[in-house]
């Protein structure tokens, strides 16, 4: 086993693996803070600064001639304000949004009409009040300046601009004349939805188009596990999982905790089994290809090509099922008695999921060994698919008719397929071939740049439309703003194709509803039910039922044959393996600049995409990080950056998918490569025999996971801290001595090099715990966290130089296996370790003893506040701040283009604001109004999210005045009720991962987690007294203790005399 | 040739000192002069934009006794004490003057249901989180910021609204509390004396728990 050598032995965790090998690259950015180049003001030649300087001068003029008041501001009120709002006061509506056909309630902030921030909808079974990083980031999308803002139509060689009086006129005879034809060559593509209205209009279709064809495309969707179900079942199914229940979790390449259309709910569940307080908790075992969120988070896992687990999972059941059809496997890892021996054990109390990339065979093997086991009633549950009411195709289907010319229309609404589909089905190849092409989407993009016409389609906050959770539950969605560019819903295009009589949206939903509800007709003015509905976002009692079914045996001879060859490798070469994009998925999150810039949870790689090899596999290949390689497969070719990745199975690459758009959006053009080329229909998921040679080029990564690494003295001793800032056990360990966390503490200076904060008098305590048992890494918190506080996007160049703004960062570490001293096993990482760190508001904060300015001080609630208009920008406190959470405005990053290489001085606010010009207001309609907008020069940090703070404090006080004087008399303070105050990242969060309230009252959840015997200060040796503090990791390894030399000894000892004790 | 003496008149000898006082007092004659120029108490007291429509605040709130909450009823419990639509004019003046010129911005508004575009008089600036309904439910009375609305025949600034005036109050707010129910009584406690006044102050800051922050969070976020 190939591993690194590191002089200093006894080491357990690492930032990363430049930090194990000690690159110059990483050395250099430890010593200088900053990479190369950063701390070089301006890079413009001397001309144009002088010019800028000249312009300023005179504009100062300018000013100072024209000195008086500041400019006059309107008022504008209402003409006629509606009933229950009030100006600046935000409103909360239930709506829903449905990614990959899958329905998640939300409930969207708006400020007088203007929504601002999405949260989860606490009615809505797939929400519970969580989302993901998509949901928080999808507002941006519907102001995203790269929005179309009108249709577009092909006219010879030139796409013009159209309206859509243009295309009214054109499809009503084009559909009229198709109409008279049955509808012959008439096919509409369309991204997965389980809308009930989409679905009367495709009835309405198939009565009027009866030889029209429906294609759903979703290059992301699990069709296997579909596939394999239905083998299973002989009806068409869908898996419900309730992991509360469940004791051991079994992964065969599904990213549980990530990717997955119900990740909310398994997460949740997943979560709530790793509270051990009670002595127990549940066990992950994960077997996939590359590192994956829910593999990181696993108790023991096995790094395994995508083309083998087939094998392993057919020997796992040939243990657990007695089908005599299931023959056995000559040949798989030992691990496989391993893991059907846990299985047996928690019969009836386990969980088996598998992902995507597995086949059909693993799906059906899956459902028969829950089903065998007694699991399927308990931790898994299946609900019917509903019946289709149109007839169906595959894309495959669509690929061949365009080819041979049988396509006369293409109606597409949404979907991008000639980005994403399979590449050897040449979609746009074939598009070119259809002689009226129209595609619905909300970016004049790849396809729309191939059609005849491309039609501006309305963002879900924009319009009405309705869809199906998971579970199958019924929710509306309710515009919270007109059209901003005159869009139209893919409800509202098809029923003017249906030359419906009231192609309204809301008409159309209303009556879907009814349908659906089983009440009165569109007539009825006042439907209690309906408003019950839009009020609680779901409709009561419309979850699905489950069914009570037996999986069927027999028939697995062929799947069992196939998964042996698999496994015996005859494919040759690399194996490639597609992933979805953690940031961007299939790529229609591309443009998105919050996403884009969000670190990957594994990778910690922004704006970019790469080719992540294993450590082996890559020193083989001789490549190594940021080497540019050429990546062939199946006849194509895609040339890309490596990432050196541990975890990755030896002998695979793994290629994340949905990065290098061609679509000129201002955030994705040139972030990633573009992998789906290499993707092929009969090798969706994985693919042998690929090669990879390096081309002799190299590329920048924009990784952050050596940003803001937590040192000792000046870039030295992160080595030393690190074991002490994540601290981990066994639940064994814990069991026996509960305050293992303690044994990392290190004694507290007692003495204060200054005065301690003193805090009488106050009225309240605010603190925060963090779990890092139940986080699971995935980020909604630092994309909820942006979305709240108006925090910019830095682009690439500046991440670069270790400028990204985020608030809220997540650390991600290694623990290697020590082979030899000094010598590691860097294949397969022993654990991953992810820390969510804001800033920890220390009583005895650093920060504030050397604000020359006083404008870093602290509240008398505890606060470490930031005075944005008092800050000079001299960054002493992010110098002096330990845990290394203070971000600095170098640049007003709103103003600037995102995308820009470099510069100070050639300011282009086009992306962002364009104040002072008049220009675009778009993206600054999202901003929150409760919090300042930052400008250059200003140091900005985590604030608790004191706006939420501050809003619930003047609303309890104000209920407060206004009780009987008896009972205020009696009160000795004011207190505002645990969970009445909810940062935005702990609303984001599934797993209830943070917690915040007020530490004065002893009977708040966050007292009780303080008091927890797994919480422990991060740096508390430094006497800062931290408000944060964190719940230690307990791992629940099949080998019992991993790491037993933590829990020895070090009680009270230096750093130096503890580093000593590991050796 | 004699030599040409050129020799400075005696009163030359006070350019020096002269120059000195000039060079000494000039400083400060520029800095107090900046100081005061640009203190709000200059630049903003007193601002009186004359409005699109002629509204007196004395006729409204003065002579017919119209409470200040009928119009700007958000303010107890919302952050700004909105400006009322034009459909709360149109309560009184659908009846009364419907006829008048100076009404007719208003008419239109009410017929186009385009916004009426008042100036604003009292600005903020935007990294200051003012609250009316923190300061008005606790007995904070409009008259302390605003000061005799009702008799004011064109709305202006009656006080600085700059940080340290805001602190004042919030580091000694005795004097500027009062009872709940009476804060749009803007005429109340003139015939108070001091001390008096302070002790009904000081009643109301205990009963109601009243602990005015000092902390840059509370305003600025």
């Amino acid at each position: 086993m190939p591993s690194m050598k590191h002089e200093d032995s006894g080491r357990s965790y690492w930032r990363s693996l430049e930090e194990l090998a000690d690159t110059p690259e990483f050395k250099t950015f430890m010593h200088r803070e900053f990479p190369a180049g950063a701390s070089e003001l301006m890079e413009e030649d001397r001309r144009s600064f002088l010019k800028i300087m000249g312009a300023s001068m005179a504009l100062a003029g300018v000013g100072l001639a024209g000195c008086r008041r500041w400019p006059e501001q309107m008022v504008l009120p209402y003409a006629e304000r509606p009933e229950g709002s009030a100006p600046g006061m935000a409103d909360a509506y239930a709506t829903i949004m449905e990614l990959g056909g899958v329905a998640t309630g939300t409930l969207a902030t708006s400020y007088n009409g203007r929504p601002t921030k999405l949260e989860g909808n606490p009615d809505h079974p797939g929400s519970l009040g969580a989302t993901t990083r998509y949901t928080q980031a999808s507002i941006l999308d519907l102001y995203d300046p790269d929005r179309s803002r009108e249709p577009r139509i092909a006219r010879e060689e030139k796409r013009t601009k159209a309206t859509w009086d243009e295309w009214s006129s054109f499809s009503v005879d084009h559909f009229d004349a198709l109409r008279s034809s049955g509808g012959a060559g008439f096919w509409i593509l369309s991204e997965a939805t389980r809308s009930p209205s989409i679905e009367a209009q495709q009835a309405e279709l198939r009565s009027q188009f009866p030889k029209a064809t429906w294609v759903a495309w979703e290059p992301l969707a699990n069709t296997n596990e579909a596939e394999g179900l239905t083998e299973a079942f002989g009806i068409r199914v869908r898996p419900v999982h309730d992991l509360s229940k469940a004791e051991l979790i079994v992964s065969f390449e599904s990213d549980l905790l990530n990717i997955h259309p119900d990740v909310l709910n398994l997460s949740r569940d997943w979560a709530a089994g790793r509270r051990p307080d009670h002595g127990s908790m549940n066990r992950m075992l994960v077997v996939e290809s590359s590192m994956s969120v829910t593999g990181s988070k696993a108790d023991d896992r096995w790094a395994m090509a995508s083309s083998r687990i087939p094998a392993l999972v057919a020997q796992v059941a040939s243990l657990i099922l007695n089908d005599a059809s299931l023959l056995p496997m000559p040949s798989s890892p030992a691990y496989a008695g391993t893991i059907a021996d846990q299985l047996k054990a928690a019969a009836g109390k386990g969980a088996i999921l598998a992902g995507p990339s597995q086949p059909a065979f693993v799906h059906r093997l899956v459902a028969m060994m829950n089903d065998a086991l007694g699991n399927a009633g308990t931790t898994v549950s299946y609900i019917r698919e509903n019946a289709e009411s149109i007839r169906t195709a595959s894309i495959k289907d669509l690929a061949a008719g365009m080819d041979a010319g049988g396509v006369e229309t293409l109606l597409m609404l949404g979907g991008n397929p000639a980005y994403d589909a399979p590449a050897d089905l040449q979609f746009a190849k074939g598009l070119s071939k259809v002689k009226v092409s129209i595609h619905l989407a909300d970016q004049d993009n790849e396809t729309s740049q191939l059609c005849t016409w491309h039609l501006n389609r309305s963002h879900p906050l924009e319009c009405w439309g309705d869809a199906r959770g998971w579970d199958g539950t019924y929710s509306v969605q309710q515009p919270l703003i007109l059209p901003l560019f005159d869009g139209r819903s893919p409800v509202e295009l098809l029923a003017q194709i249906n030359a419906s009589s009231s192609p309204a949206g809301f008409d159309l939903v209303r009556k879907s509803f009814n349908k659906v509800n089983g009440s009165g007709g569109l007539g009825e003015s006042f439907d209690p039910a309906w408003r019950r509905t839009l009020h609680a976002g779901v409709l009561t009692g419309s979850t699905s039922a489950t069914e009570s079914l037996k999986t069927r045996g027999g028939g697995l001879e062929n799947g069992a044959r196939a998964a042996a060859a698999a496994f015996d490798g005859k494919g040759g070469g690399l194996e490639l393996s597609f992933v979805a994009g953690s940031s961007v998925y299939d790529g229609r999150f591309a443009n998105n600049g919050w996403l884009q810039e969000l670190p990957d949870p594994i990778t910690r790689l922004t704006w970019d995409n790469a080719v992540l090899i294993g450590p082996s596999t890559a020193k083989d290949l001789g490549v190594g990080t940021g080497d540019m390689v050429k990546v062939t497969a199946g006849g194509a070719s895609v040339e890309a950056a490596v990432l050196v990745q541990t975890g990755t199975a030896p002998g695979t690459a793994t290629l994340t998918l949905g990065y290098g758009r061609r679509f000129a959006g201002r955030i994705c053009t040139g972030s990633g490569f573009d992998f789906y080329p290499l993707r092929r229909s009969d090798a969706m998921w994985f693919q042998e025999g690929a090669s990879i040679t390096p081309t002799g080029g190299s590329y920048q990564l924009g990784t952050v996971q050596d940003h803001f690494a937590i040192d000792s003295v000046g870039g030295k001793g992160t080595a030393a801290r690190l074991p002490v800032l994540f601290r981990e056990a066994s639940i064994e360990t814990y069991n026996h001595d509960p305050n293992f966390v303690r044994a990392g503490d290190h004694g507290a200076h007692g003495l204060s090099l200054w005065q301690a904060q003193q805090f009488d008098g106050a009225q309240y305590r605010w603190g925060m715990s963090i779990d890092l048992n139940a986080c699971s890494g995935c980020s909604a918190c630092v994309v909820a966290c942006q979305a709240e506080n108006n925090i910019p996007i830095v682009g690439k160049d500046q991440v670069l130089r270790g400028r990204e703004m985020h608030w809220l960062r997540i650390d991600r570490y290694y623990r290697f296996q020590e082979t030899s001293p000094g010598q590691y096993d860097t294949d397969q990482p022993l654990s991953v370790a992810n820390q969510p760190l804001t800033c920890q508001h220390c009583e005895n904060a650093p920060c504030e003893q050397v604000c020359p300015v006083a404008a870093t001080v602290h509240s008398s609630d505890g606060l470490n506040v930031m005075v944005y208009n008092r800050c000079v920008g001299t960054r002493y406190c992010s110098n002096n701040c330990p845990y290394k959470v203070r971000r600095f405005n170098y640049f007003d990053y709103f103003r600037r283009d995102p995308m820009r290489e470099t510069g100070l001085l050639q300011v282009q606010p086009d992306y962002y604001v364009k104040l002072q010009s008049g220009g675009d207001p778009l993206r600054r309609m999202q901003f929150n109004p409760e919090v300042t907008v930052r400008m250059r020069g200003v140091m900005e940090k985590c604030t608790f999210c004191t706006q939420r703070i501050e809003a619930a404090k003047i609303k309890t006080k104000n209920e407060w005045v206004k009780k009987p004087e008896a009972e205020k008399a009696a009160a000795k303070r004011i207190v505002i009720p645990d969970g009445t105050i909810t940062p935005a990242c702990a609303q984001a969060c599934p797993n209830d991962v943070i917690v915040f309230g007020d530490l004065m009252d002893p009977d708040s959840r966050v007292s009780k987690l303080h008091a927890n015997s797994r919480s422990y200060e991060l740096l508390g040796e430094l006497h800062v007294k931290p408000r944060n503090r964190y719940l230690a990791r307990l791992t629940n390894s099949i080998q019992g203790e991993l790491f037993p030399q933590d829990h020895s000894g070090g009680h009270g000892t230096s750093t130096d005399e503890h580093e000593e004790s590991h050796g | 040739m004699g030599r040409f003496q050129y020799t400075f008149p005696r009163w030359t000898n006070l350019i020096l000192p002269m120059v000195l006082i000039v060079g000494m007092t000039a400083p400060l004659y520029v800095a107090f002069m900046v100081a005061w120029g640009f203190s709000p108490a200059t630049t903003d007291v007193g601002y009186m934009p004359s409005q699109p429509v002629p509204f007196s605040h004395r006729l409204h709130a003065g002579e017919l006794g119209i409470d200040c909450r009928y119009c700007h009823n958000t303010v107890e419990y919302a952050a700004v004490a909105a400006i009322p639509p034009t459909a709360t004019c149109m309560n009184c003046h659908t009846q009364i003057h419907p006829e008048s010129e100076q009404l007719a911005p208003l008419h239109e508004s009410y017929q186009t249901g385009m916004p009426m575009q008042w100036i604003k008089v009292h600005d903020m600036p935007d990294y200051a989180f003012f609250n009316h309904s923190a300061h008005v439910t606790r007995g904070v009375s409009c008259v302390e910021c605003h000061g005799r609305i009702d008799t004011m025949e064109t709305v202006y600034q009656h006080e600085r609204l700059s940080m340290g005036w805001c602190l004042e109050c919030h580091r000694d707010p005795a004097p500027h509390v009062r009872n709940p129910d009476l804060v749009t009584q803007l005429e109340w406690g003139w015939d108070m004396g001091a001390a008096e006044r302070l002790a009904e102050g000081a009643h109301w800051l205990s009963s109601n728990h009243l602990n005015p922050s000092q902390d840059c969070s509370t305003c600025h976020r």
